[in-house]
């Protein structure tokens, strides 16, 4: 089985977030980046199935600016990826998860592949639009939310369970599908140090951003744009409430709910 | 000039969802006086459902009576949708932020070559008259616009960021499309599954959200929680020690490496507010903290704090709510 994991970086959970001097999107100036938590559960899940189903091989793909995007590439071959393609993009932030998904489909297209596993969105725009994009241009099957992914390999077939509010669906699809997995459910591994070392060597492949935008054409250009980012206004800590007795401070917080904020159910 | 604007309703087990209503109430609030408001429904129950998503202010509502489209695949769904966008000569497609929403959004923008933002919570024209969204990025630890850039746009809007319209008398006719039903190959959902203690609503989309930390010390003093959480009509959630230690399952843990809410209300119990739990609630709309530590981060992100014994409080509050509320 042949099995596309795509990936991204995202700054750590511990960056101290900042608009950029113009005030229209993060400030990448200092960020640490880190292969995105969502992206480890897609990582993790190509290891799982390559080990389930013997000959089978995981190639990491990403699309974005050097050096970032490069260095989750390799963090994806020390966990385990048998090869990596950098897809790259001029832009500093990549402005639109479609054009993204559209660069992506004009890789894939020339490629053969059983399953395209995805992070089901990216810690720092949310957009979780990627996966679906991709599969509708690549004409595939996708599903997201993806939990306890298996393969039959005698029916050519995937099934897992799917998250969704209130619980889980049960679902199935037949291979050459594009997964959209939930995060933290399976526990991603660590790389050994050996292995990191050695992804240090390992050859990437590269697009040029040229090749992508040639191929793309009119498509090739942002469907939207990033004009502002705003960081809230430091709450300004709790309105305390005092009290003698715990049905005191019952009394007055439900009151504060009714009468201030209004939002006592 | 008209613009015309294609709402998707959702219906799970027969009923339409609010969060459904509320997109309507996106639509209306981007919309002007001349634009037009249509609506679509797939699925058995969708003649159903239709009259009250008309008459939360839609001039008329598509219907896919497709079997097959009951529960769609994302695949399935998409074509309804662009098929039903089309015929409506829509530039703008608006949907809940639903799981099942955001798994089809992508999938729709892609095929309809518009553009698609998600997570929306408030929408405006741009002085050139281009869609400006706000939309909170980073765990709702910060905010970004986003300006559309294309002559379509998929929209998916947050759950409770916008107003469900108050219903109308409407005597929008709902129209019949043909089926959508995709071939074998998109695959098949094969059933559902509530999680434990899913009888409260759902953590992602409930109003109100009451979650229990450490400070609660055992599972079985975590029924204080659930018990606050059923007299305020609340879903119940989680921090990460909680599900760690294994009081909950992990379904309840709401932040980083769990879910996102954004509740008109959110009270916190036991939680000192670790940055791991904050990305996950921070966006909620009033945020309660009750803890004994009264130098806990939680402090800083709340809007109204008790310092004082959870045991002691909790059960308080839970008979005050009772009794404001009627509960016997």
């Amino acid at each position: 089985m042949e099995i596309v994991v795509c990936i991204k970086p995202v700054p750590d959970a511990e960056t101290r977030l900042r608009a950029n001097p113009a005030g229209t999107a993060l400030d990448g100036e200092g960020v640490k980046w880190a292969l995105a938590g969502y992206d480890e559960s897609a990582v993790e899940q190509a290891l799982l199935l390559k080990e389930a189903n013997p000959g089978s091989r995981v190639r990491a793909v990403s699309f974005g600016p050097a050096p970032r995007t490069e260095e989750v590439l390799r963090a994806a071959l020390a966990l385990g990826a048998d090869g990596a393609t950098f897809l790259e993009h001029p832009a500093e932030v990549v402005p639109d998860p479609l054009l993204a998904a559209r660069a992506v489909a004009a890789h894939l297209g020339r490629a053969t592949w059983d399953l395209v596993l995805v992070g089901k969105q990216a810690g720092d725009d949310e957009a979780g639009l990627f996966g679906g994009a991709l599969a509708e241009l690549v004409d595939a099957p996708s599903f997201g939310g993806v939990m306890a992914l298996t393969y039959d390999a005698s029916a050519r077939r995937f099934t897992f369970r799917r998250s969704v509010e209130g619980g889980a669906e049960a679902a199935e699809v037949p291979g050459r599908a594009v997964l959209a997995l939930q995060q933290a459910w399976n526990d991603p591994r660590t790389a050994k140090l050996p292995n990191i070392l050695k992804s240090r060597r390992a050859t990437i492949d590269k697009v040029a951003w040229a090749t992508t935008a040639g191929a793309l054409g009119p498509l090739g250009t942002p469907t939207t744009q990033s004009v502002g980012f705003r960081l809230p206004a430091p709450r300004s800590g709790a309105k305390m409430i005092d009290y003698r007795t715990p049905e005191e401070a019952a009394e007055k917080l439900v009151r504060l709910l009714q009468e201030e904020a209004k939002v006592f159910p | 000039m008209t613009a015309r604007v294609l709402v998707i309703g959702e219906i799970r087990d027969g009923h339409l969802l609010a969060s459904s209503l509320e997109a309507v109430g996106a639509a209306r609030a981007c919309a002007g006086p001349s634009d037009r408001l249509e609506g679509l429904l797939v699925g058995p129950a969708a003649a159903a459902a239709s009259p009250a998503f008309a008459a939360a202010g839609l001039a008329s509502v598509a219907c896919v009576a497709d079997a097959a489209l009951e529960r769609p695949t994302p695949w399935a769904w998409s074509r309804a949708i662009v098929a039903a966008a089309t015929a409506a000569g829509a530039e703008l497609v608006i949907l809940a932020g639903t799981a099942a929403g955001r798994d089809v959004a992508g999938r729709v923008a892609a095929r309809w070559e518009a553009a698609a933002v998600t997570g929306v919570t408030a929408i405006g024209r741009a002085p050139g008259g281009r869609l400006r969204l706000s939309r909170p990025v980073f765990g709702g630890r910060a905010t970004q616009e986003v300006e559309v850039a294309a002559p379509r746009a998929v929209l998916a809007v947050r759950p409770h960021a916008f107003p469900a319209p108050a219903p109308t008398a409407s005597a929008a006719p709902a129209t019949e499309l043909p089926g959508g039903t995709g071939p074998e190959g998109d695959g098949r959902i094969l059933g559902f599954e509530h999680v434990e203690g899913g009888a409260g609503p759902d953590l992602g989309d409930a109003a109100v959200v009451v979650s229990g930390g450490r400070g609660v010390r055992a599972a079985d003093n975590f029924s204080l929680i659930e018990e606050l959480a059923r007299s305020l009509g609340a879903a119940v959630g989680a921090s990460r020690a909680v599900t760690d230690a294994g009081w909950r399952p992990v379904s309840y843990q709401v932040g980083q490496t769990g879910k996102s809410v954004t509740p008109q209300l959110y009270v916190a119990v036991g939680i000192s507010g670790a940055i791991q739990h904050l990305v996950g609630m921070v966006s909620s709309r009033v945020i309660v903290a009750i803890n004994s530590d009264a130098q806990a981060p939680i402090f800083r992100v709340a809007d109204y704090g008790i310092v004082g014994d959870l045991f002691a409080i909790v059960p308080a509050l839970t008979r005050e709510v009772r009794r404001v509320r009627g509960i016997a």
